[in-house]
């Protein structure tokens, strides 16, 4: 590890923040005094198209210099000490960025020795990362005959060539069909769960709500919102959510026994005899199913109430809601 | 995946090359130059026209020993080597920047601990390694063949002259290389840049032309002809007196070192603290 080393420690690499960062390109403002605390695990950065998603992996690699703030990678500043934090983090950016007139082993060995692996060493985890993505033969074929979903994966390759602590994707589900967004994200959470920090940057929500632990939602460059990814989906405290089914008759006498037993907070008819309430205060549900077998209806659900992240996404947006922490 | 998905494994090894970056860049450009059609086509063209029947006149001719008339009538007077070195440099340099600004292949290097210095140098390198092909070794190469087979026994004389070979072959080859890379970092597609630099060639060899009409001194701003006093003055053989010397001097190092550091800035400009 000498000059540039191993920049950063294995596990202080892991941790990102950013301190009221602004990034401007010219009258456009990317980042505006955007701040967050981005702690290790699979790390969801969510906001619409042009939100800065890209802009802060960018500051964060020192790629694009910062009008105001800092951002700091293990402790080590974006700045001024870019090249030590770039010797540990593997990136894959969104955009077609792979040189054409080379085959997947030859571009990822040669970026495995561009990020210090000896010879040998980089040819030897180059097809072991290529079996990983699953490049099989075509491995020895030029770059610009594949499809884009093995584009994607050979950008990821070449971003875990070298093994690095901190990992930042950049859209890697981009231009791929059901098929192929499916296995990378397996790819992604599998790489995850050996404890790496993987910072997945992604406007599509389903994505980042099945394979990250952490949310940070960016809008127009600020932080909108950010926590766990369970805390933020969590719904009202105590609210649970019901779905019974029954005749008519029987829906409105259970429904003024369940008024009677706890609060109501929302009561809406779905049509072919099936109700769903939003209550509070009901306990186990005990007493829930006591009055449902007294009035002859069907519990079809009893749940706690959970948001799903596009719902989260929305709220925030609508400047509702707390931190998820 | 499969059934049974390969599982992601850590790298235990040790990342001891951090400091050899330069020379990976510029062996990989080198073997992929080495496969260019373009490269190989100017190449074997220069090594027909430049270097065979020099090579063979000065095995099989009479000769007491290497004279520095000679290897400057080789490889300073008139404009042969200097128009293969310039098609060599074109072909060579044009992708060089201009193929990863196109494929924004750059943010593969700079999202690595590669400094934009390092990124340069090794292209650099591996432009001046394939120009030595054409513009280095094969003088030298001549010029031991005339050595080994001198008649006279003044090898001293023949060895000055090969050191001054090996100089004026180092200047034919790294001249040109700087002012392609930059025509290579204006421009996203190849093309442009290798006419582009062809073009620029020519351009200043015509405005030298007219200049030269009232004043022969001007001769100088054509690269070729800057190429050619210089060779002369290595070789210490008797140049034109109109040659303003510090002149040439200033335009032999603009034309070397200005378009090195535009290239560098604007390589900067890509990367923070690189």
């Amino acid at each position: 590890m000498t000059e540039v080393g191993r920049g950063v420690s294995e596990t202080a690499a892991r941790r990102l923040s950013a301190k009221d960062v602004t990034v401007r390109f010219g009258p456009v403002v990317a980042l505006d005094g955007f701040t967050a605390d981005i702690p290790e695990g699979v790390i969801g950065l969510l906001g619409p198209n042009g939100a800065g998603k890209s802009t802060f992996i960018k500051a964060s690699l020192g790629l694009v210099p910062l009008d105001r703030g800092s951002i700091s990678v293990g402790g080590l500043d974006s700045q001024t000490q870019s090249l030590r934090i770039r010797d540990d983090i593997g990136y894959m950016p969104e955009h077609d960025c792979l040189i054409p007139s080379m085959s997947s082993v030859e571009l990822v060995s040669y970026m495995g020795q561009v990020s210090g692996m000896g010879q040998r060493d980089a040819m030897q985890r180059c097809h072991e990362v290529l079996d990983f993505v699953g490049i099989g033969e075509e491995r020895y074929r030029l770059v610009r005959s594949y499809s884009t979903g093995m584009k994607q994966k050979v950008k990821l390759a070449q971003a875990i060539v070298h093994d690095p602590a901190l990992l930042f994707l950049d859209e890697p589900t981009s231009g791929m069909d059901p098929n192929g967004r499916e296995e990378m994200l397996d790819l992604v959470r599998r790489i995850g769960a050996t404890g790496k920090t993987i910072i997945v940057s992604s406007h599509i929500l389903q994505e980042v709500e099945r394979v990250c632990g952490h949310a940070v939602i960016i809008s127009e460059g600020r932080l909108v919102r950010e926590g766990k990814m369970g805390a933020l989906m969590a719904g009202e405290e105590g609210l649970q959510n019901l779905t019974v089914r029954g005749d008519a008759k029987a829906l409105d006498a259970f429904s003024r026994a369940l008024g009677a037993a706890c609060s109501i907070s929302k009561r809406t008819d779905e049509g072919v005899g099936q109700t769903s309430f939003s209550v509070r205060g009901c306990g186990d549900g005990r007493r829930i199913f006591a009055l449902a077998r007294e009035h002859g209806v069907q519990v079809r659900s009893y749940t706690p109430d959970r948001m799903s992240l596009e719902d989260v996404f929305l709220q925030a947006f609508q400047g509702g809601g707390a931190g998820g922490d | 995946m499969g059934i049974n998905p390969i599982e992601y494994r850590a790298w235990k090894g040790d990342r001891s090359a951090q400091k050899a970056r330069m020379y990976v860049i510029a062996r990989s450009v080198f073997r992929h130059k080495m496969k260019a059609t373009g490269v190989l086509v100017v190449l074997a063209l220069g090594f027909l026209f430049l270097h065979a029947f020099q090579l063979i006149f000065s095995v099989i001719g009479p000769h007491e020993a290497l004279e520095a008339q000679t290897m400057f009538e080789y490889m300073g007077s008139g404009n042969t080597m200097a128009i293969f070195a310039i098609l060599l440099a074109a072909v060579t340099t044009s992708d060089l920047i201009s193929e990863d600004l196109a494929g924004r292949s750059f943010v593969l290097y700079f999202s690595r601990a590669v400094k934009a210095r390092d990124y340069l140098a090794g292209k650099g390198m591996a432009s001046v390694l394939v120009m030595s092909i054409m513009c280095a070794i094969p003088p030298v190469a001549v010029a031991v063949a005339a050595m080994a087979t001198q008649s006279g026994d003044d090898y001293a004389h023949s060895a000055g002259v090969l050191a001054r070979t090996v100089v004026a072959g180092a200047l034919i080859t790294v001249f040109f290389v700087p002012y392609g890379l930059m025509m290579s970092s204006f421009t996203k597609r190849k093309s442009y840049a290798a006419v582009g630099t062809f073009m620029s060639f020519f351009v200043l060899l015509i405005v030298a032309e007219i200049f030269a009409e009232f004043d022969p001194a001007w001769s100088i701003i054509s690269p070729a002809e800057a190429l050619s006093f210089s060779t002369g003055w290595i070789f210490g053989v008797d140049m034109p007196d109109y040659v303003n010397w510090p002149a040439l001097a200033c335009f032999m190092v603009a034309f070397i070192c200005a378009p090195a550091a535009i290239v560098y800035l604007r390589l900067k400009r890509q990367v923070v603290g690189g």
